[in-house]
């Protein structure tokens, strides 16, 4: 499996596919799965932190088109 | 009345229906067949939650009578499928897949289990699939209390999550057609593993009342099917309007081909990266292929990207933050630890954690999603790409680890459009289109919402231009 296909496999893989990083190695224990995580989510934070957000947009919430 | 031939096992939906009319075979012979071989092969794969012989075949003496007595119910009379085990059926066992749930019983049937008894279609069986249909993420291909999905292509490679049974049944010929549900890309990813059509509803047209809830923004029933028609068949018994389900967009779906546009009029975009460059190489050459038989319907062709957003952050964060508030009464247990995949109680935990800022942005950046899409898909009508850029993975290969060094293009492409799909609540058709490595690729189409007449069409149109959908996996 590629780094393209990774992309699309597993949301929570989405973060670790960007090719300028170099892939950590597989967490050992459950604490450090639970860091992984955490870290994944802080990366995701990073990256919707860098979209221009105007004041006025409200959440998501119909999906009715 | 004669043996019923293999050959009805690969059968579709008409042809089936078409076969107990003409009384060429017993509902009841023919649903005996399909569990049996339900209950042969499907723990071959891991493509079986559990058997419901008692139930079919009581279903199917009904169709008998009715068929006696030529009360021809529709279409879907005396077929047999497959639910994803995420689906409640009334009073069995319902384990979403994961341990923790192992023997939970509902006392009520889900909406879409509910249509398709009043169609008459016989549930066969209730089929395997990624404990908690994948949660925030997940490594392994083994995230399942019922082991991986083998793919029935080549045993040695995932099916596809996390519809994984819903996939493997209709290739291998277990069920006619199957129910999956989707969040991103669990109906499409093994759709397309597998070699079946798979059809990703637009948000609101399927009712989800009694089925698990993972991401109640984001959350899809579909069906996987042997094509484009038997979708179209299965999404009109099963698409309508239901309180039950706040998400319900009070829409109806007519099965209506002779009323959608002419084929020339639609519009498709397509990214060149996405086949050029995106896809794997093995794949590249059915890839294009399936780019010209698209052009060779006479539709009018353009070039298109997706808007420039996050999806992958977006995606990961709004399941994150919604399925951990879901299961939290699973992690407050302390049972969470009993799920398969390390990765995904690690997710499940440290979405709890998340900030309500995080998730709000997430949604609010999901509008502007919305927006720019609804503006793409007002130069287009379909947007079309690789399903998945290559073939299924072997079930070793942990899902979130490169095996290629290749670097990405810098041009995104449409590579995104599952998850982009998915956060605008669009609808989406897998369809085979070749093979890579020996195994199934496929392309998607994805439209407006509730185009999925205009999908099905084109889905319809390529089907009758290759027999890729017809192909059935080694016996």
């Amino acid at each position: 499996m590629t780094r393209r296909e990774l992309i699309l496999v597993a949301p929570g893989a989405l973060l670790a596919q960007t090719p300028q990083q170099t892939q950590p190695p597989l967490p050992k224990n459950a604490d450090e799965e639970l860091a992984a995580a955490r870290e994944t989510q802080r990366r995701n934070a990073e990256q919707l932190a860098k979209v221009d957000l105007p004041m006025a947009t409200e959440p998501a919430v119909h999906f009715k088109a | 009345m004669a043996a019923i031939s293999d050959d009805i096992f690969f059968a579709g939906i008409t042809e089936i229906n078409r076969g107990l009319k003409q009384k060429q075979f017993s509902n009841v012979e023919l649903i005996r067949d399909f569990t049996q071989r339900m209950e042969q092969l499907g723990p071959r794969y891991n493509a079986l939650a559990l058997l419901l012989p008692q139930r079919a075949i009581k279903a199917a003496k009904d169709v008998d009578g009715d068929i006696k007595r030529e009360r021809f119910r529709s279409p879907l009379q005396g077929v047999p499928f497959g639910a994803k085990d995420l689906l409640s059926v009334e009073k069995e066992p319902t384990a979403w897949g994961a341990r923790p749930y192992t023997g939970q019983v509902f006392d009520y049937p889900a909406t879409v289990i509910k249509k398709l008894d009043k169609a008459a279609a016989i549930l066969t069986s209730k089929l395997a699939m990624v404990e908690l249909a994948g949660g925030p993420t997940y490594r392994y291909a083994s995230a399942s209390v019922t082991g991986p999905g083998l793919n029935p292509w080549d045993r040695t490679r995932w099916s596809g999550g996390s519809s994984s049974g819903s996939g493997i049944a209709v290739a291998a010929g277990l069920v006619t057609f199957a129910l999956g549900s989707e969040t991103s890309g669990s109906i499409l990813t093994p759709s397309a593993f597998c070699g079946v059509t798979g059809l990703r509803p637009t948000y609101g047209l399927v009712s989800r009342y009694g089925a698990m809830a993972l991401s109640w923004t984001l959350d899809k029933i579909g069906p996987m099917c042997r094509s484009a028609e038997d979708c179209a068949i299965v999404l009109q018994a099963i698409a309508g309007s239901d309180a039950n389900d706040p998400g319900s967009a009070g829409k109806s779906f007519y099965n209506a081909p002779q009323y959608t546009r002419d084929i020339n009029t639609i519009r498709v975009g397509f990214a060149p990266v996405d086949f050029d460059d995106w896809a794997e190489p093995a794949a590249r050459p059915d890839f294009a292929k399936a780019l010209e038989v698209i052009r060779s319907m006479g539709v009018q062709v353009t070039e298109a990207k997706l808007p420039d957003f996050p999806y992958g952050a977006l995606v990961s964060t709004i399941i994150a933050a919604e399925a951990s508030s879901v299961f939290e009464p699973l992690i407050a247990s302390g049972k969470v630890d009993q799920l398969a995949d390390p990765k995904q109680i690690a997710g499940l935990k440290a979405g709890l954690e998340m900030p309500a800022k995080d998730y709000l942005k997430a949604m609010r950046i999901r509008t502007l999603v919305q927006q720019a899409l609804r503006e793409l898909l007002a130069g287009v009508d379909i947007l079309i790409a690789p399903t998945r850029p290559g073939p299924a993975p072997k079930i070793t290969q942990p899902l979130d680890r490169p095996v290629s060094d290749r670097p990405p293009p810098k041009d995104r492409g449409l590579s995104a459009l599952i998850q982009a799909g998915n956060l605008a609540g669009l609808p989406a058709l897998s369809l085979p289109c070749g093979f890579a490595d020996g195994m199934p690729i496929a392309i998607q189409l994805a439209g407006r919402p509730f185009s999925e007449n205009v999908l099905l069409k084109i889905g319809r149109e390529f089907q009758t231009r290759t027999d890729f959908h017809k192909r059935r996996p080694p016996a």
